[in-house]
């Protein structure tokens, strides 16, 4: 790209973990020269959401009707849009009980109460306007921010990972918390990039970086060993849908995964 | 008659998180209305985690916000603990406390320097700032980049701590590390004395000082710090933590996602470092104490823009404090992780010290999964109570420059650290 790039970072609603985990990196600065912000509220004070921008980053999901009209005017304002983060990719764990209907939802936070906005379900940006690239995790980590950056700024194209944590995970030669503490790791359908960070640690993945392609998904391994260690479809189900709730092919998966397998 | 408004996001609260905006309307007697409006969509984090595995709600509950998402964690972590009748050791809780530590210096270290500093000094966005005050910027990235390392280390990343556990920890650094740990500390001491310092200079704004009620969590063993049993109140009341809904009353107001919390049925009143400075400073220790001694007149209770400097005689007092706490847990080398924990049926309230203010959790866990979630951060309990000075400072300065209006407002809610940088956002209407 020629001269400064043009950048902007806009927020739904989320955490703001993702614009943090940017915010803290040293290499920032590194950047800054290269760079001109247009738009980055948790940094900038002079910010706006309605200039043209060469990157557009969104992070959080679509969850009221005022951000439907925001992430429409970015698109229109950006050259490259870059969902960022599982609430912007995929919904978020705000989706979570994607199912349930928002009148329970408020009923049970707010009871009665009336506010002037209007709410809805939580959903990615996706299903509003076309996203250019992804950059995974809840929050994705540093490398793939500068990964990311990296590539626009020398005009090429950063690409997907298409293979599970596992892989990572075996590589580094953890301790398998799925086969040797029977705990319920979402590693082997998760896409790769964190270098088994969870496991590394003796904890499962909750797969925060969101489920990869189904055809690369080592699903069929996981049914055998799922249900060997005794849990359940519906927990498996629930287990999945904190960070893909959105995933229309997810139930059909996770039947799939327990076909021919015995409950 | 004139009437201006003014749209100010403010980030990050519980149940909401993100924009939010401050309203002002301005009539011929002078300001009518002043709103805080939190305009972000709601994630209903209460009603998503029941009927979900504790384990589950557990990983989820840091996401409400990446700022405090330590103090979610721990927070949350601590009532399903009590819940199922569990206690972790001492060493596994002091190795926790480090790590809430981590959260508050890496909290505090990027609210005064990236946030608060900025405004002083005539910017607009803290990267501005580089080249003119490398000192300042390169303290500021050494206290955050240990406070995110301490959380790396113990929490498995800086953000959503994965590695914190029922029952403890999924894995422990070794001793080596917790000594690196310790003298990174020992290092980053005078750095924090130096900010200290710096913000012992800035301008107090008097024009919203009045009385204000603080509430804060009572430290356990009347040492300051985090964790507590009772729920102090700057009148002299004090209450167990099971016992904040009847203390406490959360509203929902018309012009917020979030709700605003009020005590004994209207008082809005602030959480945060200076109320815990203000209930608790006879529990300090250290540098921090004498500091503290000699600049009583400038950590006035009823100024909410000492909340700052508050901030930063809390970096000095919890850089030194999480040496004590590592010292404690090298003493027991070496440490187990984790303890088997039994997921019995039970109920549990825990309120702790997030970096800015009281978070609580009551959770009731039944068959292993949440039946029952109520979570109130921070910047709910502020939320009434940040009206009230936004009012004052307004009433003062109406008749000023919208601009500099705007400006003053925001820095209000700023002093309040509500979770994130609160940067006015220009509409063009
Ligand atoms: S993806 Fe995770 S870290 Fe990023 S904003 Fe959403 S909840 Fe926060
Ligand atoms: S299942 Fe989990 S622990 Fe086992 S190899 Fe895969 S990622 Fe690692
Ligand atoms: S191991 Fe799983 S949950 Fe942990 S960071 Fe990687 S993808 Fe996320």
């Amino acid at each position: 790209m020629e001269g400064k790039v043009r950048i902007g970072f806009y927020a739904l609603t989320s955490c703001y973990g993702c614009q943090l985990q940017l915010a803290m990196m040293d290499e920032l600065l590194q950047l800054l020269p290269h760079a001109e912000i247009v738009c980055w509220f948790m940094l900038e004070r002079d910010s706006y959401e309605d200039e043209p921008v060469d990157i557009a980053f969104i992070e959080g999901s679509v969850s009221t009707e005022e951000e439907v009209e925001l992430v429409k005017k970015i698109r229109e304002n950006a050259k490259i849009v870059v969902a960022v983060g599982s609430c912007a990719i995929h919904g978020g764990v705000q989706s979570w009980e994607k199912d349930k209907s928002l009148e329970e939802l408020w009923k049970t936070v707010y009871g009665d109460g009336k506010v002037k906005f209007e709410p809805k379900m939580a959903e990615p940006v996706e299903n509003y306007i076309k996203v250019d690239y992804r950059i995974y995790g809840c929050p994705p980590e540093k490398k793939d921010f500068l990964y990311a950056l990296g590539t626009f700024l020398v005009g090429s194209w950063p690409e997907d990972i298409d293979y599970p944590v596992c892989v990572e995970c075996r590589l580094k030669g953890h301790p398998c918390v799925l086969i040797e503490k029977g705990e319920p790791c979402l590693g082997p359908i998760t896409r790769a990039g964190c270098d088994a960070r969870c496991p590394g640690f003796g904890v499962a993945c909750i797969g925060c970086r969101g489920a990869i392609g189904y055809d690369v998904a080592w699903f069929d391994s996981l049914a055998r060993t799922f249900k060997e260690k005794g849990i359940s479809k519906e927990d498996i189900l629930q287990r999945m849908k904190m960070f893909n709730a959105h995933n229309p092919k997810l139930e059909e998966m996770v039947e799939k995964i327990f076909q021919g397998v015995e409950e | 008659m004139k009437n201006l408004y003014l749209p100010i996001t403010v980030d990050h609260i519980a149940r909401v998180e993100g924009k939010g905006g401050v309203e002002i309307v301005v009539g011929d007697e002078g300001v009518k209305e002043v709103k805080l409006n939190i305009i972000e969509g709601p994630r209903f984090f209460e009603a998503i985690t029941v009927g979900k595995k504790l384990d589950e709600a557990l990983a989820v509950y840091p996401r409400i916000c990446s700022f405090c998402s330590a103090a979610h964690k721990l927070t949350a972590v601590e009532a399903a603990e009590k819940a199922i009748g569990f206690t972790p050791r001492e060493e596994i809780q002091a190795l926790r406390e480090v790590l809430y530590i981590g959260d508050m210096i890496e909290s505090h270290a990027l609210h005064l320097y990236l946030l608060v500093l900025p405004d002083y000094l005539g910017y607009s966005n803290p990267l501005k700032m580089v080249n003119e005050y490398k000192k300042e910027i390169g303290i500021a990235l050494d206290l955050k980049n240990l406070g995110s390392w301490m959380m790396d280390e113990l929490g498995a990343r800086a953000i959503h701590q994965e590695n914190v556990v029922l029952g403890g920890f999924g894995k422990l650094p070794d001793k080596a590390t917790l000594e690196t740990m310790k003298k990174r500390l020992q290092e980053a001491l005078p750095k924090a004395e130096y900010t200290f310092e710096l913000f012992s200079k800035l301008e107090q704004y008097e024009e919203v000082e009045g009385p204000i009620i603080h509430m804060a969590v009572k430290p356990r063993g009347d040492v300051y710090g985090i964790y507590g049993d009772y729920i102090k109140v700057s009148d002299g009341f004090e209450f167990p933590v099971e016992d904040y809904k009847k203390h406490i009353v959360e509203k929902v107001v018309e012009h917020s996602f979030a709700k605003h919390s009020f005590y004994k049925g209207e008082k809005p009143f602030m959480v945060g470092a200076l109320p815990r400075l203000v209930n608790n400073a006879e529990t300090l220790y250290g540098r921090a104490k004498e500091l503290y001694e000699s600049h009583r007149d400038l950590l006035r209770p009823t100024n909410p823009f000492a909340n700052n400097l508050a901030q930063a005689l809390e970096l000095v007092y919890f850089t030194e404090r999480a040496i004590d706490l590592i010292d404690e847990a090298l003493a027991k080398w070496p440490i187990a992780p984790r303890d088997r924990v039994e997921v019995k049926d039970g109920f549990g309230v825990s309120a702790t010290e997030a970096p800015r203010g009281i978070v609580t959790y009551a959770l009731e866990v039944k068959d292993g999964r949440v039946a029952y979630a109520d979570i109130i951060t921070p910047t709910a309990y502020n939320f009434a109570m940040m009206e009230v000075h936004v009012r004052m400072m307004a009433e003062k300065h109406y008749n000023d420059d919208p601009e500099r209006l705007k400006y003053l407002t925001e820095m209000v809610v700023r002093a309040y650290d509500p979770c994130i940088s609160c940067s006015v956002h220009v509409a063009r209407l």
